[in-house]
């Protein structure tokens, strides 16, 4: 039949390290707080500087950013089946949001959003198990990464198509 | 498991030279054993700290092998080259699921045509690093590169590395040529920075001037779709030689934007696995002869 496909893009932007950090650390924010407006345009430049308006023309219709939690760094963004390379390579060639430096990178690519929720929330729990590591802290301590992770996963499972 | 096989080592400054002009007496030996001692190369330690946040991005973006990548200009030279990439090693933090690699490129340009010391007097130069590249700037010296040079023997550089964001690529890429090289086994490197626009590695800057910002970009697209058309999606790696950590991307991203250039899915997906394993694989058998993959073992009966 003639089902409009999409496909959903997990992408982590990571802040980008400075000299002296890596990207492991979780040292505080400056600056403004990033929304998905901003990952939006920041997105739209990208492409229009890269595959000029044919290709922003082509994908704009379809592309939404579905979540962006900032704590995180974790954004789900929604494009056609048949565009989904534009949008992809405009992440990829995107390097600043906001006037901050990021580093994207697409961790996982599916055609449901059930998919793209499943593989949110595996990310997450890798990110919170590699901080625990690096805490040393025995498995079994409940710490502040448990209500997070709780709550990330409830505002994960509330996205709808 | 992913690799990167270009991380560009900083230029570093070299200690104090021992001045020892008084070799002129002593033996051979001696005078090379004093000639390696004389320049110490010492990295600062925010230089350390650098390529170990890198090394630490790069791990958490999945690659498993890297290689460090030491350009030297115009030609290598027994007498001022110094093998900055072993020092380095010794001072990096071990890890346990990344494999380190070391890597010569040598910059060839006009004066390069007459001979840039990849011969047989320089093998104990050449022999501690892993992979050899050869980044030509002139066509006399491209067809140089591809035709005698990816020959199998001790010597061979099995990567050929293009400036991608030259104003104008300033030689025809010949298909015959650029099949020749495939043949012997050689493969052509895409490096990834120039599309994003970033800093470009000093030494390629000298080479050409390559117009940093939007120029570089375009020129960036138009050379990589070239490699891409000429050598049919074969035998194509794809590094990042970025000198900012910002620039860094991870493989399946690197993958997306190479099958923008119309290469297949797949070859995109193997410029950085399979073929750049193979490629190490293959850079191995410079130590054997003629390039034969295993040693025979004699089983008397």
């Amino acid at each position: 039949m003639v089902r409009f496909k999409n496909r959903w893009l997990l992408v982590e932007f990571l802040p980008c390290p400075t000299a002296s950090s890596s990207v492991l650390d979780t040292s505080s924010r400056d600056g403004p707080e990033i929304t998905s407006k901003h990952i939006w345009s920041a997105l739209k430049q990208s492409v229009i500087a890269n595959f000029g308006d044919t290709g922003w023309g082509a994908m704009s219709s379809s592309l939404t950013i579905k979540y962006y939690s900032p704590t995180t760094n974790v954004c789900i963004i929604r494009v056609a089946r048949d565009q989904h390379c534009i949008a992809w390579a405009g992440v990829t060639l995107m390097t600043s949001v906001e006037g901050r430096r990021f580093i994207p990178n697409v961790v996982h690519l599916s055609g449901t959003i059930k998919q793209a929720q499943m593989a949110a929330i595996t990310h997450n729990r890798i990110v919170v198990a590699r901080y625990r590591a690096n805490a040393k802290r025995p498995t079994s301590y409940h710490d502040s990464y448990d209500n997070f992770l709780q709550s990330c996963t409830e505002e994960i499972e509330a996205l709808q198509d | 498991m992913y690799i990167d096989l270009n991380i560009p080592v900083p230029v570093v400054s070299t200690g104090t030279v021992v001045a020892s002009k008084k070799n002129k007496g002593k033996t051979s030996e001696k005078n090379q054993q004093a000639q390696g001692q004389q320049i110490a190369v010492t990295f600062t330690p925010a230089q350390l700290t650098a390529i170990e946040s890198r090394i630490d991005t790069l791990e958490h973006l999945g690659y498993t092998v890297l290689a460090f990548n030491q350009t030297a200009q115009k030609k290598i030279d027994a007498k001022t080259h110094v093998n900055t990439v072993d020092p380095l090693l010794q001072k990096l933090r071990k890890r346990q699921n990344i494999t380190y690699l070391k890597r010569l490129t040598i910059l060839l340009d006009e004066d390069s045509e007459k001979g840039f010391g990849l011969t047989t007097g320089n093998l104990p130069l050449v022999a501690p690093y892993d992979l050899i590249a050869l980044l030509p700037t002139t066509a006399a010296t491209f067809s140089q590169a591809c035709l005698s040079y990816t020959v199998p023997s001790n010597l061979t550089a099995h990567i050929i590395s293009l400036p991608l964001t030259l104003p104008r690529l300033p030689f025809n890429l010949k298909h015959t040529l650029v099949r020749t090289a495939i043949k012997n086994g050689a493969v052509f490197e895409i490096s990834y920075a120039g599309a994003l626009g970033g800093d470009n590695d000093p030494a390629i800057g000298n080479a050409g001037g390559s117009d940093g910002g939007a120029g570089a970009k375009r020129n960036w697209w138009a050379a990589a779709r070239e490699v891409v058309r000429v050598t049919k999606g074969v035998g194509i790696i794809v590094t990042s030689a970025v000198t900012n950590i910002a620039d860094l991307r991870a493989p399946r991203d690197v993958g997306n934007l190479l099958s923008m250039l119309d290469l297949a899915q797949n070859r995109a997906h193997d410029a950085s696995t399979k073929t750049a394993q193979s490629l190490i694989l293959r850079a191995q058998t410079r130590k054997t002869y003629r390039a034969v993959f295993s040693e025979p073992k004699v089983v008397i009966p």
